[in-house]
């Protein structure tokens, strides 16, 4: 075959290297360079902020800090300073009281709502009402907790506005404290080697890889070998069935076998008249389910490909197989399996790789439960981790590492595959053609 | 072992495609399925070892009704046009395999195959793979896997098709050589004339799924049954002229001669349409029932030459003469046929026997 010689083609193929670059290419380096971060939805992707928390007080109260100025950190203040009198201005007041407010107030901060309220009472032009009272408390509220500050110069100004004055040494602990921004580390493969869970996850993961891997691989042979033997009308028929999982949508599936086994569902009515207690069968057995409901959505690419791979042996063969005296389960023992070995490989490797990295039924099914952690899987963890924590920040970092580690595992199973199914005989060319 | 078929039909879907055919094969003799293709020969053959469900008649395979057994309880070798190895096997496993499949011991195996491989010249083969064999290997490959388990029968496929014209020649003795050591009963099916002629006993000629005759190949050469016949076997094949018969002479428009003598006798009316074929080899330089006509077409085969005649009214007949070149291309010539050797077709083109 002649190939083309000029760059035309890199230019045609532009649309698709801008996608590929986009979503797969800087994702998995920035996977890689996110997993060495303590990145999480605490310290924010970008640079750096300074926030005072919840956290953060807890943390200086361990320190042993003036515990007057943690507590003036975490309380509100009434402060009358520019912006808060301009927001103070706006409001719906007499001209003199605001004239007044401006001159006598200004700069002041109080401590409380009521020491503001005895304050606005000495005033000439004292506002009458309790509604205008409570708007002049309102704009001038201010307080450092869970403030974002970009910069130092920022967050010195805050703690300024609100009455608080630092020296300088105690400004810079306070500083570093609150300093929310992400930094390198490697703690996070650390912490994955030092964890409980991660064997615990490990072992769903394989446990979930194999026994889906399995049945898959297993149901798609038995599928495509049965039809082979099938009437050609039926067989049509029944291959025809097998793509609609194919193009179900993932939810309605995953809807319909929490219908097929919840306590009043089908298989509970079905099993109750052999004697069985209605039941949550899912949370009974999630497993059976989990892997069942993998299965027999993937058993469809695998059935077309075998199928296809058996039609293509060519059909003397298999009729020397049985003048040779071969029943169909020795045709397919000697002669169809060992012919479909490259069919098989690559189903089973890419069966392997997809269900290592795709959770979506897990988490539509069971979401990693019941009960903690009996069903989560290595990349529906990271994904927990990552984007969707129920227990507290979303751990970019962490999450990273142990999609980084997914990656490792994959590449190194593929390797492994083309080692077992001893790739280079399989696609290297007889050296005779007949 | 002995095979019949008696009124043996097969039709796939509403398309028959034999009707009720007899055929017997003696013990230990090997006959020739010849016929175009698409004439159902194969699907006889498909048929006779079980491969196809038979629609309707019997199978015999000496005594035993064989008609509804799966290929599995016939003990039948096959040999296909494709070979049909074992592309994943061993030579030496692709020839055990029907005795693997009947749990023969290992050492009886072993034994076989290197008999059956010795047989066949291919002891050096067996542990190469199919893809790395040349056709004419592949076909030893074949025949040895269908003989290995000592059959009651043996069928071929057109076993020497995907063969180049050498080995063809050089597989055709084999075959023969194997199958009259093996004595092992035997149908060939071929569309080639020569292969059937010089490798079988008898001859089955099949035509629409009908067998036109079944004989010798010398039979079949000179005596045909129809005209199918005559102008299927032979080659360079036979030459039709239409004509009728007028006061003891055959006429057309381009050529006309005496009856012979024997069919002067047989039941032919003044008048009657009659076609004739005449072979190549019985038109001749002579002077004896000339026939005129002009040289078309000259091909030299080597030790004969080919001449096409065209006679006065269109009508073309062939010649085949050895020696030197005796005319050029564009004259006119007069040559003698041999009238007891002319072969006489009736108007349904069935032959018309001398009396």
């Amino acid at each position: 075959m002649r190939r083309l010689r000029s760059f035309l083609p890199l230019w045609f193929m532009l649309p698709a290297s801008v996608i590929v670059t986009l979503f797969f290419v800087i994702p998995v380096f920035m996977t890689f360079a996110f997993s060495f971060t303590t990145m999480s939805s605490d310290t924010g992707v970008l640079g750096n902020r300074y926030i005072v928390s919840e956290a953060t007080l807890l943390k200086l109260k361990e320190l042993n800090i003036d515990p007057v100025l943690v507590a003036s950190l975490g309380e509100i203040r009434f402060v009358f300073d520019d912006t808060n009198l301009k927001n103070i201005s706006q409001l719906n007041l007499k001209p003199s009281l605001l004239k007044e407010i401006n001159t006598k107030l200004k700069n002041k901060v109080f401590a409380t709502e009521k020491k503001l309220y005895a304050a606005l009472k000495t005033l000439k032009n004292r506002p009458r009402s309790f509604k205008d009272r409570k708007a002049i408390s309102k704009a001038t509220v201010s307080s450092m907790m869970n403030k974002e500050f970009l910069t130092a110069d920022e967050f010195s100004q805050g703690l300024v506005s609100v009455g608080i004055n630092l020296d300088a040494p105690a400004f810079n602990q306070l500083l570093e404290l609150t300093n929310t921004s992400w930094h390198w580390t490697t703690d996070n493969y650390a912490e994955l080697m030092a964890s409980d869970f991660t064997l615990k996850i490990l072992g769903n993961t394989l446990f979930y890889v194999f026994c889906t891997l399995f049945f898959n691989v297993g149901f798609a042979l038995l599928l495509a070998l049965a039809t082979f033997y099938m009437p050609s009308g039926q067989s049509k028929i029944f291959r025809a069935l097998w793509l609609i999982p194919r193009i179900s949508p993932s939810v309605i599936y995953v809807l319909l076998w929490k219908w097929f086994t919840f306590d009043s569902g089908f298989m509970s009515h079905f099993l109750s008249s052999f004697g069985f207690t209605p039941q949550d069968w899912l949370k009974e057995f999630p497993w059976v389910f989990v892997i069942l409901a993998n299965g027999f959505v993937g058993a469809s690419m695998g059935m077309l490909i075998f199928s296809s791979a058996i039609v293509a042996i060519p059909g003397d063969v298999l009729r020397a197989a049985e003048v040779d005296g071969a029943y169909p389960l020795q045709q397919i023992r000697r002669i169809i399996l060992p012919l479909l070995a490259w069919p098989i490989l690559f189903v089973t490797s890419y069966q392997t790789l997809s269900l290592l990295t795709s959770f979506e039924y897990i988490l539509l099914l069971t979401d990693g439960g019941p009960g903690f952690f009996t069903t989560e899987t290595w990349a529906l963890n990271a994904y927990h981790t990552a984007l969707s924590n129920y227990f507290g920040n979303l751990r970019y970092g962490f999450g990273a590492t142990l999609a980084v580690v997914l990656v490792v595992v994959g590449i190194i199973l593929s390797l492994l595959y083309l080692r077992l199914f001893d790739f280079k005989k399989l696609v290297t060319e007889p050296q005779i053609e007949t | 072992m002995e095979i019949k078929l008696e009124k043996f039909s097969k039709s796939f879907g509403s398309v028959k495609v034999i009707e009720e055919l007899d055929l017997t094969v003696g013990n230990g003799e090997m006959i020739a399925l010849l016929g175009p293709s698409g004439c159902g020969k194969t699907t006889t053959l498909y048929a006779i070892c079980g491969i196809h469900r038979v629609s309707a008649g019997r199978i015999l395979f000496g005594d035993r009704d064989v008609t509804a057994l799966p290929p599995q309880e016939k003990n039948v070798g096959v040999v296909f046009q494709s070979f049909a190895l074992y592309p994943h096997l061993s030579i030496y496993e692709n020839i055990a395999f029907p005795l693997r499949i009947r749990k023969e011991k290992n050492a009886d195996i072993e034994r076989k195959v290197r008999e059956i491989s010795a047989t066949l010249y291919m002891e050096h083969l067996l542990e190469r793979r199919p893809g790395q064999l040349s056709g004419g290997q592949q076909q030893r490959v074949a025949l040895a896997r269908a003989l290995v388990r000592r059959p009651d029968i043996l069928l071929m496929d057109e076993p020497l098709a995907n063969l180049d014209a050498s080995l063809r020649l050089e597989m055709r003795t084999e075959i023969r050589r194997i199958q009259q050591e093996s004595g092992c009963t035997s149908i060939l099916v071929t569309h080639d004339q020569v292969e059937a002629m010089s490798m079988c006993d008898r001859i089955a000629l099949m035509n629409n799924g009908v067998i036109q005759q079944i004989g010798t190949p010398d039979d079949m050469y000179h005596q045909p049954r129809n005209k199918f016949i005559a102008g299927f076997i032979g080659n360079p094949p036979i030459s039709f002229i239409d004509g009728a018969v007028e006061n003891g002479q055959f006429t057309s428009q381009g050529m006309s001669f005496g009856l012979p003598d024997n069919l002067k006798k047989a039941s032919l009316t003044s008048g009657q349409k009659v076609s004739v074929g005449i072979r190549p080899e019985h038109l001749q330089p002579g002077s004896e029932n000339p026939v005129a006509g002009e040289v078309t077409f000259i091909e030299s085969q080597g030790r004969e030459i080919l001449y096409d005649l065209k006679l006065g009214d269109g009508q073309m007949l062939r010649s085949i003469q050895s020696g030197a070149r005796t005319c050029k291309l564009g004259d006119r010539v007069t040559w003698s046929i041999n009238v007891n050797a002319v072969l006489f077709f009736d108007a349904q083109d069935e032959r018309i026997l001398p009396a």
